[in-house]
C-alpha cells in the first residue's frame, strides 16, 4: 500500500510517500515561503523522481490541525482534491499527534505544543512506547502556565512542536527536555506512520468529509479578551 | 501624539511620513468613524511604500495585500463581529510577516499586539479638518512636528 502524507500546519511544509514498511521518498521545506508555492511543486517531485504516478497512491494522509489558519487549509485542500481525483480514501491526522510519532522506537512522554500567541499552546500529551502511540490527553487550547502546573512531575518529558521552546524559557522542572531540532517539529514521515494505525483500525474518511479541524481558543481567554475590551474600550 | 491635518491630501502625507520609519512587521490599528480618513491615510502610507495602485477598503475582501517595500495586509474589520469571524480570515497568520495596517480596529480590539500603533482619528468642526492621536511611536514626536 502506497500512502501519501503532507504536513503544510504551520512554517515548514513536506511530503512524503510511504510503501508499506518503506519509506520511499521525502520532501521538507522549512524556508518561510507560501506554502501554495511549494507544497503541490513537492509532490509533483517526490512522485517524479521515485517513478509513481497520482494514480499509484492507495492511501492519503494529512496533518488536519491544529495548527496555522491558511496552512492547514492548504494542507487539506491540495489532498482533498488529489484524493477526490482519483477517488481514494483519505486520514486526518493531528498535527499534535503526529509530531509524538517522531519518537516511535523509543519509551518516551511526549509533549506537542504548537504556539497559539499571547502564552497559548495548542498541546497534546502522548506516550510513545516502542512501536506504540498512546494518547494521554484530547488536543487542546491552552495557557503555557496551565499546562507546565498539568504535566506528571515523576517522569521525563519531552517538548516537540513550534511551541516546545516557549514552554521550555517558562520552566524549571528539571524532568522536562526540549527535544532536539531534527525531532522537533512535524514532517510528513510521522504523519504516514500516524496514518498507518488510524487505517488499520478503519479511520480513513472520504475526500469529500475530510476537512480542517482547527482548536478554538479556551472560554478562559475568551472571558480574559472580553475584559481587556471593556477596559480599553474608550481609552483609545 | 497629537497631529492636526487640515485636508485628505495633508492626512495621505501624513501617512507617508510614517510609513518612512516602519522596520516591516508593525500592526498599525485605526480608529475612527466613517470618512475620518482611514482609507486617505493608509493610501499615503502605502505611497510611502511604493505602492501607488489599487489601494482601497477591503471592505468586502476583508484583507488586500500589497507588495511594496514591506509587504502590506491592509484590513477592514467592519463587518468582522466575533473572534470566529475574525479566525477566518486568517488573520492571525498574517501578524509578523509584514505590515499589518487594520480598518475598523474597534472591532477587534482585544486581538491587537500589545505593541501595535494606535490611531485614533477625530473629525472638528472644520470640514476637512482631522485630528490623529498617535499611541505607540513616542520616539519619532519630532518627525510629526
Amino acid at each position: 500500500m502506497l500512502i501519501c502524507s503532507v504536513d503544510s500546519s504551520a512554517a515548514p511544509a513536506s511530503v512524503c510517500l510511504l510503501e508499506d514498511d518503506k519509506l520511499v521518498a521525502e520532501y521538507y521545506l522549512n524556508t518561510g515561503f507560501t506554502h501554495s508555492q511549494t507544497l503541490m511543486a513537492m509532490l509533483e517531485s517526490v512522485l517524479k523522481i521515485s517513478g509513481k504516478s497520482a494514480e499509484d497512491i492507495d492511501l492519503y494522509a494529512v496533518n488536519s490541525g491544529p495548527g496555522s489558519f491558511t496552512g492547514v487549509r492548504i494542507g487539506v485542500s491540495a489532498v482533498k482534491g488529489m484524493a477526490y481525483a482519483q477517488d481514494k480514501p483519505c486520514v486526518e491526522v493531528s498535527t499534535l499527534e503526529s509530531m509524538a510519532y517522531n519518537f516511535l522506537g523509543s519509551h518516551a512522554v511526549i509533549c506537542a505544543c504548537m504556539d497559539a500567541r499571547r502564552r497559548q499552546v495548542y498541546h497534546g500529551l502522548f506516550r510513545v512506547d516502542g512501536n506504540t502511540v498512546e494518547r494521554l490527553c484530547d488536543d487542546k487550547a491552552i495557557a503555557v502556565d496551565e499546562l507546565l502546573s498539568s504535566l506528571p512531575k515523576n517522569e521525563e518529558i519531552i517538548l516537540v512542536g513550534d511551541g516546545a521552546e516557549l514552554v521550555y524559557q517558562n520552566t524549571e522542572i528539571p524532568t522536562v527536555k526540549l527535544a532536539p531540532p531534527n525531532l522537533r517539529y512535524q514532517r510528513a514521515s510521522s504523519v504516514a506512520l500516524a496514518a498507518v494505525g488510524s487505517y488499520n483500525k478503519g479511520e480513513v474518511t472520504s475526500p469529500a468529509a475530510l476537512m480542517p479541524r482547527y482548536l478554538r481558543l479556551s472560554q478562559a481567554e475568551r472571558e480574559r479578551n472580553a475584559k481587556i475590551k471593556q477596559e480599553q474600550d474608550g481609552a483609545l | 501624539m497629537r497631529v492636526t491635518t487640515s485636508c485628505a491630501r495633508e492626512t495621505e502625507r501624513l501617512g507617508e511620513k510614517l510609513a518612512a520609519v516602519l522596520r516591516g512587521k508593525e500592526m498599525i490599528a485605526l480608529f475612527g468613524d466613517l470618512g475620518a480618513g482611514k482609507t486617505a491615510f493608509t493610501r499615503g502610507l502605502c505611497s510611502g511604500l511604493g505602492i501607488t495602485d489599487g489601494v482601497c477598503s477591503p471592505t468586502f475582501a476583508i484583507v488586500n495585500a500589497y507588495q511594496g517595500k514591506f509587504p502590506v495586509y491592509h484590513f477592514d474589520m467592519y463587518r468582522i463581529t466575533d473572534l470566529d469571524d475574525l479566525f477566518a480570515t486568517g488573520f492571525y497568520d498574517y501578524i509578523g510577516n509584514g505590515v499589518i495596517i487594520i480598518e475598523w480596529s474597534e472591532n477587534i480590539e482585544s486581538e491587537l499586539e500589545p505593541d501595535c500603533i494606535r490611531i485614533r482619528i477625530k473629525k472638528t468642526n472644520n470640514e476637512n479638518e482631522r485630528i490623529f492621536e498617535i499611541r505607540g511611536m513616542d520616539e519619532y514626536a519630532d518627525l510629526f512636528g
